[in-house]
């Protein structure tokens, strides 16, 4: 049957770890589609291709270019980032632009096709078989830490951690800064933005810029756990996709993040009631009693008319 | 080159020609984004491999039966699909395609992350599938079918409404058209085709596993359908073919390498479908192209050398006078305004927003052939009005009658069918169809728009559309615009898309119009001929209320004029008597 | 910057168009045509403002008041004519380089950013100064305009009362430190007592420090009282230029609408 049995104090509690491991993880991935698809209305479908590229841009400057692995990692990291704002310069700014009314389409086509083809130019390069990201020189082993009776691996930890601060950061920056200031203003009200002379064109590259950067960071912990393959963005990155949209894309990194967490712990935990071959869809179904919630509640058609005619 | 090969990619273009399809009638003609559609096929397929492998049914019988079910999990997921936006809608569909193929994956008499591989000795009536060429014939024959269908539907006044949910669904419902219906029917009728040509293609592999109809795999026909081109039947039919032969064309044509081949199939068809949306965002055969059109080098119409400076409508209305009614012919209207019967009745209607008063216990009438003005400073809610009064805005409290018929509670396309019809001030026409097609969609009750008749009495259909047809185009030399009848619609001027609204509105037949802000924007050489339009709809004895700011306009036209300030109707009569009033020019025009 | 002589404005002689002004021009809008798409929205407008001065611009709805000062500003590129500005041409030039330049611009509606503090929204006005205590001074200048607005420094521009949200937006305005400000329809949905105040100290900035003001109403009264010169606009086209004397002199403005 589906509904598995009864499950002790210390199954629960391993659980709500791994929950909340695999959930920092979603959540700093959802952070920056989040911001993203929030503040420049791009719908972002390469995020996976981008994510995977600094995996394998870390991997490479490590190595094959034999730099020390941090500084490697970073590099990589930050060429992925550039070229998320290489994407929006070169591909949807100029598409968006072109297509008006009709821009998401156009926008989400093309970024269906560049991650298609990126995925793969990746494989053709690198093949298309998984490799070792970490593990093989030990520069970084794995360790088991143990607090009361869960048990914790040190990436895990290292990565939430990462997760966290990196939000937090981007948090404080959206709310100290005169960028943050900027990036939010474009968010909500984008007209009065470009007429209070905020360069829109400008806080959409720094945004793709930040996003790529959140994703390259998860990309780099996910290699180092598990492997790095062509495909590995493409789960993660529809569960991004359902965090951002669950958080509402237009709430700050905090609520995000968080809900990125509380995912990942129903993930976890509906496998203390589901098999867990069934854990996987229990996610999509919460996702759909959304999109159902929210077409019942929904716009009432007032709003409609206002967003038709702004 | 090996027959057995080709035929085999023959079957495979054919069953992916049949998705394609499919999903171009959803996508390209209804507007709605889809990522499910390899999921929905997913449904015909795991149904035929059940149902022969564990029952031992049939081929055929198992192929409808999948058919069947995805139609109702099709309709299903059309329920929330509503009223999102596209990118709920992209959201939607992901959720939908991972539930679907998740469920599969996890139930284990379907074979579980494996799926079923072994469907047995195929018979399509009576005829054995023994080998893979044998599937052409059948491939063909569905292929055949699910173009027909799609075609019928998509190229009919069902397709015209489609194609108007696509364009603008507020404007499809202001003309009476009941958009849920539309909505729910073309997602049920998309997604039980894709089931049948799921069915094929699980039959022919003799295989349906998850990774078979995979969300990859809707993405590839989604691509097929833009590349070839939206709304453009023909174009899937070049987007699946393209895609489908890129394979044997890198491995046996050029020669590469198969595991290579593959990757460079995704990068080529990843890197095309970028570059398309950069260069020809309308796929490779746009809508309303035929590959014939391109052969003989016939460009499609613009006539834009006609939308030039001092152009003006040709229209064969001319009303005598045409000026500004002075006092005495305006007391003369306003007699004539109450002595003629009461059309369309507001009491009391109210509504506010969030504490904010929009309207406050408004009452008017309109009457019986004649017109009747609503003017008022920025923003006192006249358009509100116009809202509350069709039920795109429910009203918190009072009635509407229509003929005594009470209109609140209502959804705005059954108070259009009842013969209550608004124009929107941003004109709102259809962009991508013609401006034929945009009054031809307004005709109401037209018999092409039910699907079971478009099958089953075609002559019928084919004769009612050219009446249709016909109708349309009278509207059309109504109001002067006849030359573009075959031009879309985006490609006319802002005044003269004004004067196709006016057609739109006048098609559906309906017997009180509201009118907003029908005179603004449009070129000052020709305002005249269009409040000669309006005055001569007022000699057809139908009800037209306007919304006007510019006050000679409603000068000219009005036998009677409310006036509204912050929501309120303040005060009514003639337009003399309103600008007379010292109160109402301080309301309008404020005090120092 | 002279001083204005309130009484000498009151006697002033009218202005035939195409004269020479005694104001030096800071705006001079040549032959203007614009729109959005294939809407030609503005034909032919030609309006100027001196230093100081306010002008107020008169016409309903769709007259096409707001099309003209984003074509002005630059969010909306021109279809033809010309915008000098503090002698430069400066035709379709971006907005961004325009604020900078002393440009600002306030719609008529969604004026504020809803979901940031007042503060917030001021600091937003000031970004393209980079001397933080000029930005400082600014703000003081803002806070004493409108008192309440520092009181309400940590709120929500969003869930402040229409006249507040109109002040947050005259803040932002003059936070980026403007010679010339475009007001589209600042008395909309406000109460006459607020509309009062505020255009109070529209004038009040305009004879102190110089300010040029683009005033776009419906309201004919409240800007009858405190602009010096006013043009009517009707269907996207000028329909007369007038000194304050004279559209007071007139019995009716209804003919004019």
């Amino acid at each position: 049957m589906i509904l598995a049995a009864n499950v002790s104090a210390e199954a629960f509690a391993q659980l709500t770890a791994s929950g909340i491991f695999a959930g920092a993880a979603y959540g700093l991935l959802g952070v920056g589609f989040a911001l993203i698809l929030g503040v420049t209305g791009r719908f972002h479908f390469a995020y996976s291709f981008t994510y995977t590229f600094a995996a394998y841009m870390a991997f490479t400057f490590w190595d094959r270019a034999g730099l020390p692995f941090w500084p490697a990692s970073i590099l990589g990291i930050l060429v992925a980032a550039a070229l998320g704002v290489a994407i929006e310069r070169i591909v949807y700014r100029p598409l968006a632009v072109r297509a008006g009314a009709t821009a998401l389409l156009a926008v989400f086509v093309a970024s269906l096709g560049i991650g298609i083809a990126g995925e793969n130019v990746i494989a053709l390069f690198w093949s298309s078989q998984s490799q070792a990201f970490g593990g093989r020189k030990a520069h970084f082993t794995q360790d088991v830490w143990h607090i009361w009776k869960v048990n914790f691996l040190n990436w895990d930890v290292y990565q939430t951690v990462t997760g966290l601060v990196l939000v937090l950061i981007l948090a404080a920056l959206l709310r100290y800064t005169s960028l943050g200031r900027q990036i939010k203003a474009t968010r909500v009200n984008p007209d009065l933005a470009t007429i209070i002379g905020i360069n829109a064109n400008t806080v959409y590259l720094i945004c793709f810029g930040i996003g790529t950067f959140l994703a390259g960071v998860a990309a780099f912990w996910y290699g180092v756990q598990f492997t790095v393959e062509p495909s590995m963005g493409q789960r993660p990155v529809i569960f991004a996709f359902v965090v951002a949209f669950l958080a509402g894309t237009a709430s700050g990194p905090v609520r995000v993040f968080f809900t990125g967490i509380a995912l990942g712990l129903v993930e976890k935990w509906s496998s203390m009631w589901l098999e867990v071959r069934w854990t996987n869809t229990a996610v999509f179904v919460i996702l759909f009693l959304y999109l159902i919630s929210k077409s019942l509640q929904g716009k009432n058609l007032f709003g409609w008319l206002k967003l038709a005619r702004a | 080159m090996d027959f057995q090969i080709w035929t085999f990619y023959l079957s495979q273009i054919l069953i992916y020609c049949a998705l394609a399809l499919s999903l171009n009638l959803l996508l390209g003609y209804a507007g709605q984004v889809s990522v499910a559609h390899a999921a929905f096929g997913a449904i015909g397929g795991y149904t035929v491999g059940y149902m022969m492998t564990i029952h031992g049914w049939g081929f055929v019988p198992s192929a409808l039966f999948g058919m069947a079910l995805a139609f109702g999990v099709g309709v299903l997921v059309s329920l929330p699909a509503m009223k999102l936006s596209v990118e709920y809608l992209i959201l939607l569909t992901l959720a939908a395609s991972s539930i679907i193929i998740g469920v599969f994956t996890t139930i284990k008499d379907l074979g579980g992350t494996y799926g079923i591989i072994s469907i047995p000795n195929i018979t399509i009536f009576g005829w054995h599938m023994e080998r893979k060429s044998d599937w052409v014939i059948p491939t063909l024959g569905v292929a055949i079918i699910v173009f027909a269908i799609c075609w019928r539907l998509g190229e009919s006044a069902f397709g015209r409404v489609l194609k108007g949910l696509r364009e603008d669904p507020l404007a499809t419902q202001a003309l009476g058209k009941n958009v849920f219906g539309y909505k729910v029917a073309v997602f049920g009728i998309t997604s039980g085709l894709a089931g049948l040509a799921g069915a094929m293609y699980s039959g022919w592999l003799s295989l349906a596993t998850p990774g078979l109809f995979g969300f990859a795999f809707s993405l590839t026909i989604f691509a097929m359908v833009i590349f070839g081109g939206m709304a453009n039947l023909t174009g899937s039919l070049i987007g699946a073919t393209a895609v489908t032969l890129l394979d044997p064309i890198l491995k046996r044509v050029i020669k590469i390498e198969a595991s290579r081949a593959s990757v460079i199939q995704l990068i080529v068809y990843g890197l095309a479908l970028a570059i398309l949306m950069r260069l020809r965002p309308q796929g490779v055969l746009p809508e309303g192209r035929t590959i014939w059109s391109y052969i003989r080098r016939r460009k499609p119409q613009t006539r834009m050398e006609m939308i030039t400076e001092d152009w003006v409508p040709e229209t064969k209305v001319v009303i005598a006078g045409g000026h500004e009614a002075d006092v005495r012919e305006q007391a003369r209207r306003e007699s004539r305004w109450h002595g003629a019967p009461v059309v369309l009745e507001a009491h009391g209607v109210s509504k506010s927003f969030g504490g904010i008063v929009a309207a406050d216990d408004l009452h008017m009438e309109l009457r019986k052939g004649t017109i009747t003005a609503l003017v008022g400073p920025n923003g006192a809610g006249k358009t509100t009005v116009f809202n509350l009064l069709t039920g795109f805005i429910p009203p918190d409290a009072g009635s509407v009658r229509l003929n005594g018929k009470e209109l609140v509670g209502l959804a705005p396309d059954k108070v259009a069918r009842l013969g209550l019809v608004r124009s929107f001030q941003d004109v709102r026409l259809f962009q991508r169809i013609s401006c034929l097609q945009n009054v031809m969609l307004a005709v109401q009750q037209q018999y092409g728009e039910n699907v079971g008749r478009l099958f089953f009495g075609p002559l019928a259909v084919a004769r009612r559309e050219a009446e249709v047809r016909e109708k349309a185009m009278d509207w059309l030399r109504f109001v002067g615009m006849s030359n573009f009848a075959e031009i879309p619609a985006g490609a006319v001027s802002y005044g003269q898309s004004k004067l196709v609204s006016l057609a739109r509105a006048l098609a559906t037949d309906a017997e009180v119009l509201l009118l907003d802000e029908p005179a603004s924007g449009i070129d000052t050489k020709w305002v005249d001929s269009m409040l000669d339009l309006v005055e001569a709809v007022r000699e057809q004895g139908r009800t037209v209320c306007i919304v006007e700011h510019n006050l000679h306009v409603v000068g000219r036209l009005a036998d009677h004029t409310y006036f509204m300030e912050l929501g309120r109707i303040t005060a009514e009569g003639t337009i003399d008597e309103l600008t007379n009033s010292p109160r109402l020019a301080e309301a309008y025009f404020g005090t120092a | 910057m002279e001083p204005p002589d309130l009484s000498a404005r009151e006697e002033a002689p009218l202005d035939p168009p195409g004269a020479v002004k005694q104001r030096t021009q800071l705006l001079s809008i040549e032959n203007l045509n614009a729109g959005y798409g294939k809407k030609h929205v503005v034909f032919d407008v030609s309006m100027h403002v001196g230093e100081g001065e306010i002008v107020g611009v008169l016409g309903h709805n769709g007259s096409g008041k707001s099309t003209t000062i984003r074509s002005v500003l630059g969010v909306l590129p021109p279809f033809g004519g010309k915008v000098i500005f503090r002698g430069e041409d400066v035709t379709r030039r971006g907005s961004r380089l325009n604020v900078k330049n002393g440009m600002a611009l306030i719609p008529s509606e969604r004026f504020v950013f809803q979901d940031l503090s007042v503060t917030d929204n001021l600091l937003l006005g000031g970004a393209n100064d980079p001397d933080p205590e000029r930005r400082a001074q600014r703000m003081e200048l803002v806070y004493k305009l409108f008192p309440i607005l520092r009181e309400r420094a940590e709120q929500l521009a969003g869930t402040m009362s229409g006249g507040q949200q109109r002040m947050v937006s005259l803040g932002i305005a003059l936070m980026s430190h403007p010679k010339l400000l475009m007001l589209d329809e600042p008395s909309l949905g406000l109460a006459p007592s607020v509309v009062h105040q505020i255009f109070d100290v529209v004038r009040q900035l305009a004879d102190t420090e110089g300010l040029s003001v683009l005033l776009l109403e419906q309201n004919v009264g409240q800007a009858l009282r405190i602009a010096d010169r006013l043009y009517v606009m009707r269907s996207g086209r000028i329909l007369l230029e007038e000194t304050v004397e004279q559209m007071k002199a007139r019995d009716s403005y209804w003919d004019l609408f």
